[in-house]
């Protein structure tokens, strides 16, 4: 008898990250490296990554898809279509994060797995991202340390956006008693190496590049992105590099580990941590 | 009968704002010989007397006359002197202010005046003597520097600077004893150029006079005890006013508040406002200030809490500004 596996609260905060924040960076790889991107050119699909959930009302799973026009992206996070070209289906939440999260390969269904010549341009992409995000030592090659880089910032504030709509309490309780502040993360001299969250009253949103509105409450300004990396993979001490220069506050000190412990609930789901943690 | 003694006596070691200009003109008297003082009789409300004990002759107490005593300002600086011209606030700018207009700033002559009393801060003289229609007045003169300085040492920046450079000045002090913002007067002074007082994100306090302690006092207790970072500006140059930190204040925190001892009609508020209705971002402006109404009579610190223009008036009117809305209907959706 198949072992049955109870989809956790936990499953469904990681699910929420991985939808709505990580997979929707298989685009900014395309359009940030021309030797994934490049692939697609000349080519329309829609391509879906989805999990079954037995709570999810009418088509009974939960996806993210992304409608390629002649090589353009355009994501639609949350969002299922119908007929995809191609899709990976996961049979379950947890098993979907278990993939995602690099803590097993349990094989999706593919849909559309004969139609060669969109499945494999996509396979670079995915097979780019899991390498970055899942390894445990920072790259040597400064194109990747800026590529990794760039996937972490656009996937922390945009994480922690997700479990604040999802109702997490512990975001929550930093949300929902704060003025209209925005927190940024900056990566000195990289312009595109720059995202933000913005909070007001329990609503969050997350974005990209510079946050124009205002100037940010908070603004953890990284020298580089090898040192970005240190702090980003847990591989020092923020107080500590701080101190050195290599991470400079700009605003709300007191507010940094705030906004670090978010960072690390993102990370706690993600990762996949729940998974040992809640066994 | 005016009587009693402002709250801020409390700072009775330091010395009030209009001591420290009678020392200062006293000093720049000793190196400048066209410096001239004139007084409509008035000479120790204004604490001109260290001026009048070291040069007698240069000294012009032209009696309770204070058109006189402007128009006369205006013909010795046509003549190439430096006058000094001191008197209530009031009088300067409403009754003498066809001379101001005609004889001072259409001439574009060196009369630099010394309006003190502003504000509320003869409060317990009455209404007649609360000069709260002033800065609005006078910043409508055409070549007219209007300053109002936060205190003591700002205001010997102040006379220094009006001193130093040519055209008409009006400056604009408080009667008796400001609490003290700075120690020293080497803070970088620049006629024309706020000066920052405390750094932060979520609001801007613009202030101006003695309401520039309060607003400190508020970015404290606003910081201490509601988690609000909160930026203070000094704008003690209400004409020239400095657009670029107002503008800066518009895009870095979006939500500002004036405040000042002067209607909320055409003061620093409508200043500031002006600014920034020129720059095209939308922002919150609330003005603190006396309504337009006439302001009750009373001691100064009774007057600022009741226009809630002191410390706690401040914090509350800020506290109601961070719940309002700028955009109304947002969209909170994530960047993908």
């Amino acid at each position: 008898m198949a072992k049955t596996v109870v989809t956790t609260q936990s499953d469904r905060y990681a699910t929420g990250i991985f939808l709505y924040s990580a997979v929707p960076l298989i685009k900014v790889i395309c359009e940030s490296e021309p030797q994934f991107g490049d692939k697609f050119k000349g080519k329309s699909f829609v391509f879906q990554v989805s999990a079954k959930d037995s709570e999810a009302e009418g088509t009974g799973k939960l996806a993210t898809h992304f409608v390629i026009n002649d090589g353009v992206w355009t994501t639609f996070p949350g969002v299922v279509h119908e007929k995809p070209d191609v899709e990976l289906a996961f049979p379950s939440l947890r098993k979907f994060v278990v993939f995602f999260s690099g803590k097993g390969m349990p094989l999706p269904k593919i849909k559309g797995l004969f139609k060669f010549g969109l499945l494999i341009p996509l396979l670079g992409p995915l097979l780019r991202m899991a390498k970055l995000m899942q390894s445990k030592d920072k790259p040597t090659l400064l194109s990747d340390q800026i590529m990794l880089c760039k996937l972490f910032l656009y996937l922390l504030p945009s994480g922690i956006s997700r479990l604040n709509k999802m109702g997490h309490p512990d975001v929550k309780a930093v949300t929902e008693t704060s003025p209209d502040r925005a927190y940024a993360l900056i990566i000195e001299n990289y312009p595109d190496l720059q995202s933000w969250i913005r909070v007001k009253g329990g609503k969050s949103m997350s974005g990209r590049g510079e946050y124009k509105r205002c100037k940010p409450f908070l603004a953890m300004k990284f020298k580089d992105p090898s040192l970005a990396l240190d702090i980003l993979m847990s591989k020092a001490d923020m107080v500590k590099y701080i101190e050195l220069g290599n991470l400079f506050v700009d605003g709300a000190p007191e507010f940094a580990g705030t906004v670090g412990a978010l960072m690390f609930k993102v990370a706690y789901y993600a990762q996949g941590q729940y998974l040992d943690v809640e066994k | 009968m005016a009587g009693g003694i402002t709250f801020t006596a409390v700072e009775s070691t330091k010395l009030a704002p209009a001591e420290i200009f009678g020392k200062t003109i006293a000093e720049l008297g000793s190196s400048d010989p066209t410096i001239v003082c004139l007084s409509p009789d008035l000479a120790t409300s204004t604490k001109m007397g260290d001026f009048l004990a070291k040069y007698p002759d240069r000294f012009f107490n032209v009696g309770i006359a204070e058109q006189n005593m402007i128009g006369i300002a205006a013909g010795m600086a046509k003549a190439g002197l430096k006058p000094f011209a001191s008197c209530f606030s009031v009088f300067a700018s409403l009754r003498a202010l066809d001379q101001l207009h005609t004889d001072v700033c259409y001439q574009n002559v060196n009369v630099k005046i010394i309006a003190t009393h502003g504000g509320t801060s003869f409060g317990q003289a009455g209404s007649t003597h609360h000069a709260i229609e002033d800065i609005g007045v006078v910043r409508t003169m055409v070549n007219l520097t209007v300053i109002c300085p936060a205190d003591g040492m700002e205001t010997a920046n102040a006379v220094r600077a009006a001193a130093s450079t040519p055209g008409p000045f009006y400056i604009r002090i408080n009667r008796g004893f400001d609490n003290v913002v700075y120690n020293s007067s080497d803070y970088g002074f620049e006629v024309g150029k706020a000066v920052e007082m405390v750094d932060g994100t979520d609001i801007t306090l613009i202030a101006c006079g003695s309401c520039v302690y309060q607003a400190m006092q508020a970015a404290s207790i606003l910081k201490f005890d509601h988690k609000l970072s909160a930026r203070v500006l000094n704008m003690h140059t209400i004409k020239p006013i400095d657009r670029e930190a107002v503008l800066k204040a518009v895009r870095e925190t979006r939500k500002l508040v004036t405040i000042e001892d002067h209607t909320i009609v055409g003061g620093l508020g409508s200043a500031v406002a002006e600014v920034i209705v020129e720059g095209g971002k939308a922002c919150l402006l609330r003005k603190l200030g006396i309504p337009d109404k006439w302001s009750p009579i009373g001691l100064h610190e009774d007057l600022l809490a009741h226009h809630e223009i002191d410390a706690e008036g401040i914090v509350k009117n800020v506290l109601e500004v961070m719940k309002q809305d700028i955009e109304k209907d947002e969209d909170w959706g994530d960047e993908v």
